[in-house]
């Protein structure tokens, strides 16, 4: 089953964040963050909280240019487009959406409402059709429950929404902001299986992830965050687990 | 009719009652739908929406001076004008003023959520002065053949043939907003856009584009109120403000910001008031509508009929 075509551009980076730096007004949250994503490549970013893993996230899908109150400075590239020039809207239609921390559904929209409202785009109005049979084939649950609203179904449920509803809009980048928050192993296991499936469609991934052993086991490449910069990064196999918790707690700065 | 017992006319006074408050119901619903609406989607609390109503009136008589057409035809040409008025004026002005476009401009959020507020206000002084500009107080009215004609159910029961005919057009015009909110992607749009604003730019919905739909939703039904207002009693340059509390008091009963909940808000009000009238004489039908908002205020501050 494929969700997306897998990208020929195989040689340059998918996405190119050089210099970054972002501000919740005078407060920095980002310094100087140079991260490179090559197409099929799936990154897991580890990190405490206020590490700066979500500012990361929301600067690529322009989340975090809001005047006075959040903005960014440094290049963000993706398929030779600036995104940090671009609106929210501009770079979910260039091919890049986020699966919000917390799932943030409509809560007041049925559930197949909530994944009608990702195809939204006029491009992803075309085959509308198609990716809603393609987001229940992934998520059969969900088919059964489509008339439910968003509001009444379980964390685990809701999580499966979040990802359809980004699928919806024929994504290339999909940004997962803390994947696997508040819900029970056994329907993280079924999520994974899931976001797999995704990978293997083609779909580039980022996934923030608090559990270290998930992140390692569906990442091509890891990133440790401290402080707003990137303190460690590697490929699972190259990285032990105790230099990943070493860079987590900040008691081996540097170790790139 | 000597042989009639009196409980006779006691059952024809509530059901008359309870008739002719629906179609009041239906015509304060009307007057509502567009304060529901901005409120619904935008959390808007437009204090202009009253004036819109009365330049909804205004413009109905102005295109009936140009071309002497039926007053519910000439709804072709002022919905239009209307909606691109409600369009542009939230495009150009209140979209600026948002509470979430006064944050990126590092006001403080208390002053943010006010400024839209008062905006409106200052909107609703400026629309209502640029009427008496153009116009003058002399009160208006658009006449009409159906003003004095009703029809008649069984022996003692009379149906005003206008109000009828408003209610039916208010009842048309809700179910079209319902199918079109539910079922088309903007009307969808606008109501992911109402529960989260900043999620619904990630769907690549551009939000202020949507507001402005909204708002020229809104005002294009003020507009054709304007006209029933215009078709069933005089009006002035700054009636604006009767009407707004009317809203007010609709949409509080009904729910705020769904646009159902402004029929049944629209009815209950309608009936409190007409019922009143008819046991404590035309003084109570005021007070009792506002003891009724005053009580559903304190006892369910989320309206009667909201979920």
């Amino acid at each position: 089953m494929s969700i997306s075509a897998p990208d020929a551009s195989a040689a340059s980076p998918l996405l190119e964040i050089s210099h970054l730096s972002a501000y919740y007004g005078e407060v920095a949250a980002l310094h100087d963050v140079n991260l490179e994503i090559m197409p099929g490549e799936v990154l897991s970013i580890i990190g405490a909280n206020g590490a700066g893993k979500s500012t990361l996230l929301k600067a690529v899908v322009g989340m975090m240019n809001r005047g006075r109150a959040a903005h960014i400075r440094g290049e963000i590239d993706f398929r030779g487009r600036r995104l940090d020039r671009m609106t929210t809207v501009d770079i979910v239609d260039a091919g890049v959406t986020m699966v919000p921390e917390g799932r943030r559904l409509f809560p007041r929209l049925t559930v197949e409402d909530n994944l009608l409202a990702g195809a939204f785009l006029p491009r992803a109005r075309g085959r509308l059709r198609e990716r809603l049979d393609e987001v229940y084939a992934l998520f059969p649950r969900l088919a059964d429950r489509r008339e439910q609203l968003a509001s009444q179904m379980s964390g685990g449920e809701q999580q499966m929404v979040a990802i359809g509803r980004a699928l919806m809009s024929g994504p290339s980048l999909i940004l997962f902001d803390e994947l696997s928050l508040g819900l029970a192993p056994a329907i993280v296991d079924d999520i994974y299986r899931r976001v797999s499936q995704i990978i293997e469609g083609g779909v580039t991934c980022v996934i923030i992830e608090q559990d270290m052993k998930r992140a390692l086991a569906v990442a091509t490449k890891v990133c440790v965050m401290l402080e707003g910069r990137i303190v460690l990064r590697g490929t699972p196999d190259d990285l032990t687990e105790a230099q990943v918790t070493a860079a987590y707690f900040g008691t081996e700065i540097g170790a790139h | 009719m000597n042989d009639v017992s009196p409980i006779y006319w006691e059952v024809i006074d509530i059901v008359s009652g309870l008739i002719s408050g629906t179609m009041l119901g239906g015509y304060y619903a009307i007057l509502s739908i567009g304060l529901a609406i901005t409120f619904g989607v935008m959390r808007l609390v437009n204090l202009a929406h009253g004036d819109w109503l009365v330049v909804g009136a205004y413009l109905a008589v102005v295109i009936l001076q140009i071309v002497p057409i039926s007053p519910f035809l000439n709804l072709v040409v002022l919905v239009p004008i209307m909606f691109a008025l409600g369009y542009f004026i939230q495009r150009l002005l209140l979209n600026r003023v948002s509470a979430q476009s006064m944050e990126e401009r590092g006001i403080s959020p208390t002053f943010a959520l006010m400024s839209p507020i008062l905006v409106t206000f200052g909107l609703s002084i400026v629309i209502s002065h640029l009427l008496l500009a153009i116009f003058d107080t002399n009160a208006r009215n658009i006449q009409n053949a159906l003003s004095f004609s009703s029809i008649r159910i069984g022996e003692d029961i009379f149906i005003p043939t206008l109000r009828l005919i408003f209610f039916a057009i208010t009842v048309a015009l809700l179910i079209a907003l319902h199918l079109f909110l539910k079922y088309s992607h903007m009307g969808r749009a606008i109501r992911a856009a109402s529960d989260d604003a900043s999620i619904a730019t990630l769907m690549g919905m551009r939000t202020h584009q949507i507001y402005a739909f909204a708002s020229g939703l809104s005002v294009a039904v003020a507009g054709i109120a304007g006209v029933m207002v215009a078709m069933s009693r005089t009006f002035q340059p700054f009636d604006g403000t009767q009407f707004l509390l009317i809203a007010f008091g609709v949409v509080i009963l009904g729910g705020m910001g769904s646009v159902v909940g402004s029929l049944v808000g629209g009815i209950v009000l309608g009936i409190t008031q007409t019922l009143a009238g008819t046991y404590f004489g035309p003084s109570a039908q005021l007070v009792a509508g506002y003891m009724l908002i005053l009580l559903v205020l304190a006892v369910r501050p989320q309206g009667l009929f909201s979920r």
